[in-house]
């Protein structure tokens, strides 16, 4: 039945370009990475898996194409996470492929997704690049956070605070001064895509790791998603050469895209962790007598899994819901906003009415619930916090009537 | 903004506009300038009002400096110097007042618990794992007490505070009635019904002999003795025993210190009985007395819970309102953006209601399950929510380890679980005043 609902949802949002079918095999493709793939990562007492297999997942899923690929020949270049097909055939592959990987880590689905963001943006200047880059960093956050709307509009001024990471024209290119804050990325990065402001307008740089001047520093232990990596990067008189300028006359719409895609992606996989804590829970009440019964017949534990689970599908619906917008338009980033400060919250409570139903269980490690409680919260925070997020809902809101 | 304005802005302030009042209507007017954590204070009778600047004292130089290696590496944590300093301090004989122990007598007496949960905020504020660690003992400790046994009194409990407090030794005790099938059940009157129960107690010679498995047992790792609630073997649990067992009976070992999301620096052990002997000294209460002493604890303690999680909530909220003071934005500190002041004003209001919800659970001489309950429920579910906007008003910085406040997320999160799920203590407030609001509804339905 459960299953039924599911292909009923998915047939009704294929995409033009994509069949159910289509749809349905990357959506299998991805639980089959996540089976084979993550599975035997968490075979052991780590309350995060055993973080020495990830390099062999991360190959994996650029073998079979989950992993986006800034090479054309590569199988991920279309249809990996943020590939090609994201301005071919819309959101709707990405979206399930990221949720599917989720419902096992959401660490490892958050590092496809931000490497899938900056691949997204560098083929944007594939054809004039020399050399291609395979583990990008997509970097767009200054050390006081996510843009206001009036700095995505205008990086060079104080509303209320101009974009500090800045390029300066220089001879061939470019010089970059500045920090990002809060980057997501794979392990063994080899470029950081860097949007700064030029002047008075934007512009968007692929920076190879290895340039003098870069600094690529560890942020420190955190709270969730620890299988993708998170760091801090400084700039310091780094030459960029012009042919690695992205953008052609000011990358403001790569600006919006890189943040709608990255609002939607997180709120894909944080979809993904409510699903699979659901899963477990089900599968856990099943099983657990107390009281003479099996737990799911306890009416206090039914309301937990029932409101657990509808809240996980009216998340998921949201999600959806998005997955033909275009992401260079100001109203797709309002919609981004929405989902993101929404969908967060619902997933969040999902998961930890999913983990109450484990009792103290769910508290310990050995049930994987809690990290999924940890993952998800920390998605809530990153990169735009509800309370910057409920700005920048008005702020577009006002610009669009004007 | 300009200067005018400005100065138009700090005349209209209440305390310089109070200065129009005449001299009564001055007086009648609060103007000091306190913290509400002052405020607060004077509220509380006035030893417990001592009892709060101590804890807090303690807690910044005590606990605060030793918790973030406490949660990180638990395993490698040594207790002992904390428990020193705590039992010197008096912290750990707070169920008793003096000569015993060291709780003020008067305000004792407006409530058994009140000075135990006004230290438990303190403690909590800078770290959920020890502050169980050094509260969890007094759970342990107080079923001795309520068992209402004269000779369990001089035998087990007044030697026992008479070391800690004039010795400073860093003894401690732990409680244990949750075992491996049975965990929200033995807190619950339909649960405990139906509950299956694996720890028993058989009569053999002049005591006798448990055996069974307790589990999520908070501190029982390094616990000195621990009460431990059995079923007499061959029947029910409403034969559930209370025995007093000690570290270094036969049969009596830790087993498996569970991995925990949060409040890591105190253990949750699995302890094994395997043939241990009890002698009869060692019944605390009556036989078949268990259930209800084990009620009456939880009735006892669950307000302390609700006020560690309060702490956990206080401790978020403080590191917020930091952060918002030193980082700027646009030249403007966060908590001069209106927004920020509003996420914060709301933390203000629902830690405040968790407070007075608290004190006054604590202030009932003898604690009453609903009020008990309730005051846990509600400060648990406040605390979940407050550390949930700290860490979100202080965007990505809040779930990085540094920031402090997702550690207290982590260690509010268990209050929801713990003493009875929030599920179960809700029925347990149903259970208790079930019969008395249809009976004697204000309302008067028929």
């Amino acid at each position: 039945m459960e299953a039924l609902i599911e292909q009923n949802i998915l047939m009704n949002l294929a995409f033009m370009n994509l069949s159910f079918e289509e749809v349905n095999h990357f959506e299998n493709l991805a639980r089959d990475f996540s089976k084979r793939s993550i599975g035997p990562m968490f075979e052991n007492d780590l309350p995060d898996g055993d973080l020495s297999h990830l390099e062999k997942i991360i190959e994996k899923a650029f073998d079979i194409g989950i992993a986006a690929s800034a090479h054309d020949k590569m199988a991920g270049n279309e249809f990996g996470i943020w590939g090609n097909c994201t301005d071919s055939s819309g959101l709707l592959t990405s979206l399930v492929l990221l949720s599917a990987i989720a419902e096992s880590c959401g660490g490892i689905a958050m590092g496809l997704h931000s490497h899938g963001v900056a691949v997204n943006i560098l083929q944007k200047a594939a054809h004039k690049m020399t050399k291609t880059f395979s583990r990008p960093i997509p970097c767009f956050q200054d050390d006081f956070g996510v843009p206001s709307l009036k700095t995505i509009m205008s990086p060079d001024l104080d509303m209320p605070q101009k974009m500090k990471t800045e390029a300066v024209e220089a001879g061939p290119g470019y010089v970059l001064n500045g920090s990002k804050h809060f980057t997501y990325s794979l392990p063994g990065a080899d470029a950081l895509v860097v949007l700064a402001r030029l002047e008075n307008s934007w512009c968007c740089l692929a920076v190879p790791a290895d340039s003098p001047g870069v600094t690529i520093t560890d942020a420190g232990r955190r709270t969730g998603l620890r299988a993708s990596k998170l760091n801090h990067v400084t700039f310091n008189n780094v030459t960029v050469p012009r042919e690695n300028r992205i953008d052609e006359n000011g990358a403001r719409p790569l600006v919006i895209r890189s943040l709608c895609l990255d609002w939607v992606g997180m709120c894909a996989i944080a979809v993904g962790i409510a699903r699979g804590a659901v899963k477990a829970a089900k599968q856990y009440a099943a099983e657990r007598y107390q009281g003479g019964a099996q737990i799911e017949d306890h009416p206090v534990i039914r309301m937990l899994l029932a409101g657990s689970e509808t809240r996980a599908r009216t998340a998921k619906a949201t999600v959806l819901y998005l997955k033909d917008m275009d992401p260079e338009k100001l109203t797709s980033l309002r919609a981004a906003a929405m989902a993101k400060l929404s969908v967060m919250e619902v997933c969040a409570q999902a998961v930890t009415d999913s983990l109450q139903v484990f009792g103290g269980y769910g508290y310990m490690e050995d049930f994987g619930m809690e990290k999924r409680l940890r993952d998800v919260t920390v998605l809530k925070s990153a990169h735009g916090s509800p309370l910057y997020l409920k700005q920048l809902i008005c702020d577009i809101d006002r610009e669009e009537a004007r | 903004m300009n200067d005018n304005l400005k100065q138009r802005i700090e005349e209209l302030k209440m305390k310089n506009a109070t200065q129009q009042l005449n001299i009564i209507g001055r007086i009648l007017v609060d103007n000091r300038e306190m913290t509400l954590w002052e405020h607060d204070t004077r509220l509380l009778p006035r030893g417990a009002a001592k009892w709060r600047r101590k804890a807090l004292k303690f807690a910044r130089e005590e606990i605060r400096p030793r918790a973030p290696e406490a949660d990180i590496d638990p395993h490698n944590f040594d207790p002992v110097p904390l428990l020193r300093a705590s039992a010197k301090k008096g912290f750990q004989t707070l169920v008793f007042p003096r000569p015993f122990g060291t709780a003020n007598m008067n305000s004792l007496l407006k409530g058994l618990s009140l000075q135990v949960a006004v230290i438990g905020e303190e403690f909590a504020a800078e770290c959920g794992g020890l502050c169980l660690l050094l509260l969890a003992h007094n759970l342990g400790i107080v079923p001795l007490i309520l068992s209402g046994h004269i000779p369990t009194y001089f035998r087990h409990f007044l030697p026992f505070y008479f070391k800690t407090k004039y010795l400073g030794s860093p003894s401690t005790m732990a409680f244990a009635i949750t075992e491996p099938e049975a965990g929200s059940d033995v807190e619950d009157t339909d649960g405990g019904a139906t509950a299956k129960l694996c720890t028993t107690a058989k009569p053999f010679m002049n005591g006798y002999i448990l055996n069974g498995t307790k589990v999520f047992i908070s501190g029982g790792g390094i616990a000195d003795k621990v009460t431990v609630y059995a079923k007499i073997e061959g029947r029910g649990i409403e034969s559930w025993t209370c025995f007093l067992v000690e570290k270094g009976m036969k049969g009596f070992s830790v087993g498996r210190k569970e991995r925990k999301m949060g409040q890591r620096a105190c253990d949750a052990a699995e302890l094994i009985f395997e043939d241990v002997y009890v002698p009869k000294r060692n019944v605390i209460g009556k036989i078949s007395s268990g259930w209800p002493n084990n009620r009456n604890v939880l009735n006892y303690s669950r307000p302390c819970v609700g006020a560690m999680a309060l702490g956990h909530g206080r401790g978020a909220f403080e590191r917020a309102l930091e952060f918002s003071r030193k980082t700027t934005l646009g030249g403007k500190r966060l908590i001069d953006y209106q927004d920020v002041q509003y996420e914060l004003a709301d933390m203000i209001i629902s830690l405040w209601s968790a407070r007075t919800m608290i004190w006054h659970s604590c202030s009932q001489t003898r604690a009453y399950q609903s009020a008990s309950s309730a005051a846990k429920v509600f400060a648990s579910d406040t605390a979940v929510k407050v550390c949930n906007q700290a860490m979100e008003l202080m965007g990505d910085h809040g779930y990085m380890h540094s920031s402090g406040v997702e550690r207290l997320w982590r260690d509010s999160r268990l209050t929801q679980i713990y003493e009875g799920t929030n599920q179960v203590n809700r029925l347990a407030i149903m259970e208790h005043q079930w019969d008395v609001e249809i009976d004697k509804s204000v309302l008067g339905y028929e």
